[in-house]
């Protein structure tokens, strides 16, 4: 659906995206993470047609952003960062026009109007001046005008900033719900929610990929060792002898007086066999669960990775 | 583009900005029709009473200084008209919506355009009271009232098309206003320059391009074909312009 073929844009003599390439396939909800100023936004106005690239191919089903712009951003559905609306409208007459300026036909207009604002909850506000809309009202408002001709290509710069909890919960689920018959990129900066929502993720930092990956296998690929959790009772000193016996085991180590960490190779699944030997030894095992790498230490780690060899 | 007039008509009607200017241009417009009536009945009543016969006429009395007038402030109008249409896409950040839907920026630019000539022509169709008005008192060259608005519009249109190209120039509105009111007044004062050089080519040459010397045939009650034509050369040379700005962020870093 989305492809890009070695990307690159620069402004001037600062290169914000340098070569980068992925695809995007129908039914996929890619996100897309890394620390401001890293690319993201830059990537998304070229996917978008907003600005071309300087050098590169971006298609939008199949079609070329440049070459075919017109085409392309009929297959897209787009919410910029920071979500900018005409504040002077009101949101039925804002919906109307982009519906028209989308191209649907006047037949369709209202028909389309209603089912977003059905979608996106915006039947209590239906009438109001966008400028008086309160901050969640106004991002599904942003959603609301990416989904008006019912795209098959969604791209959202960071669709829950600035929200509260729960609006970014609502948020959230309305994404998740769109995702199905859809192909989705979008970026963020909160990591629960993009290992929530995304079926992949493409992790950039200063211009460049430093991984894509589906999130599993990320947050598994990255480690070089597994790591065992177990909750004990308490004889915590006995526990680590009978688990150091055990072989495979690299490490054990204690960060709270019950809660022991254990490091295994990567290999083997080692939790059988440690849940046997301990209750065995008459221990009371309360908790025992393998634990991946969190989105948060995948990504701080190929970030840091990424800047100290240029330091 | 149809819908990108219609939005662009909405927020100028939805906006307080086209009420105060069509008010204060109305005002003033006003104003000096009350002047000049109040000259016309004294100059009459003078007239009347001493029985002489003069060669002036309601024309020159009347009508061709009530254009000049509103041709004057049309310069100052215009600019506070076209400022936002671009301007206020940038600095709103709406722009990347705008150039992300379907369209393409001819249509776009069109329909700006458009908008902005509506409620120019809006704001001076609202004159037409005073020729109401004076048509019930006495019967005035309507020709010469014809002739007077189609220059107006056209001039309106040059400079609009000048304010349009200034509006994409910057994201900021003042700035785009200062621009547009800048380059109008410099096309304005051209026309001084060029009578106060006595001959030459160059001489003729400013004469030619100055926007508002156009206009003095139309106040004569003449519409001709070179300066219609000048003032469709203005508006598309201008508009052009302004593409080729719009169209530098292809290659712009």
């Amino acid at each position: 659906m989305i492809t890009i073929d070695s990307l690159t844009k620069a402004y001037g003599r600062t290169i914000a995206v340098q070569d980068i390439s992925f695809e995007v396939k129908r039914g996929e909800v890619l996100g897309f993470l890394g620390p401001n100023g890293a690319g993201k936004t830059t990537t998304m106005k070229i996917i978008t047609s907003f600005m071309p690239p300087t050098s590169g191919v971006v298609t939008v089903m199949g079609y070329d952003t440049v070459k075919e712009s017109i085409k392309a951003r009929k297959c897209i559905g787009y919410l910029p960062e920071n979500n900018p609306l005409y504040h002077d409208m009101r949101t039925t007459s804002f919906l109307r026009f982009v519906a028209k300026a989308k191209g649907i036909k006047r037949s369709k207009v209202t028909s389309c109007m209603e089912r977003v604002i059905f979608e996106c909850g915006l039947e209590e506000v239906r009438s109001d001046v966008i400028r008086t809309l309160s901050k969640g009202y106004k991002q599904r408002l942003g959603l609301a005008q990416a989904l008006i001709s019912d795209p098959p290509v969604l791209v959202l710069d960071e669709p829950t900033m600035g929200l509260d909890p729960k609006q970014i919960y609502e948020i959230r689920q309305l994404i998740k719900d769109l995702a199905s018959s859809r192909t989705i990129i979008l970026s963020s900066h909160i990591l629960p929610e993009v290992s929530q929502v995304c079926d992949k993720v493409a992790i950039i930092n200063k211009g460049r990929i430093v991984a894509i990956d589906s999130t599993s296998s990320l947050q598994r690929g990255l480690q070089d060792n597994a790591r065992i959790v177990l909750k004990v009772k308490e004889k915590l000193d006995e526990t680590m002898q009978i688990i150091n016996s055990i072989e495979g085991v690299l490490s054990v180590s204690s960060s709270n007086s019950c809660v022991l960490n254990v490091e295994t190779t990567k290999d083997i699944d080692l939790r059988p066999e440690l849940a046997r030997r301990v209750v065995e030894a008459g221990i009371d095992l309360y908790e025992l669960s393998r634990k991946d790498m969190s989105l948060e230490e995948v990504f701080m780690e190929l970030v840091t990775e990424e800047i100290t060899p240029d330091a | 583009m149809r819908s990108v007039y219609d939005k662009e008509l909405y927020i100028y009607f939805s906006s307080p900005i086209f009420y105060v200017i069509a008010g204060i241009f109305l005002c003033i417009t006003g104003i000096f029709f009350y002047n000049n009536m109040v000259y016309v009945s004294l100059l009459a009543s003078q007239i009347a009473q001493y029985q002489i016969s003069t060669g002036i006429s309601l024309n020159d009395i009347l009508l061709r200084p009530l254009f000049a007038d509103m041709s004057l402030l049309f310069l100052f109008l215009i600019p506070i008209v076209s400022m936002r249409l671009y301007a206020e896409e940038r600095a709103q950040g709406t722009i990347e919506l705008l150039f992300t839907y379907p369209l393409s920026d001819l249509q776009i630019l069109a329909a700006k355009y458009l908008a902005g000539l509506t409620v120019l022509a809006a704001i001076g169709a609202c004159t037409l009271v005073l020729m109401v008005l004076i048509s019930l008192i006495t019967s005035a060259d309507w020709g010469l009232v014809i002739s007077s608005y189609i220059g107006l519009f056209l001039m309106g249109s040059a400079f609009l098309a000048l304010g349009v190209f200034a509006s994409s120039l910057t994201r900021n509105q003042i700035i785009s206003a200062s621009i547009s009111l800048g380059l109008i007044l410099g096309f304005w004062a051209i026309g001084w320059f060029a009578n106060t050089m006595n001959s030459g080519t160059i001489a003729t040459f400013l004469k030619e391009i100055s926007v508002v010397g156009h206009l003095s045939s139309f106040l004569k009650g003449m519409v001709t074909l070179k300066d219609v034509a000048f003032y469709f050369c203005f508006t598309l040379f201008f508009l052009f312009l302004t593409l080729r700005i719009l169209e530098s962020r292809t290659w712009r870093g």
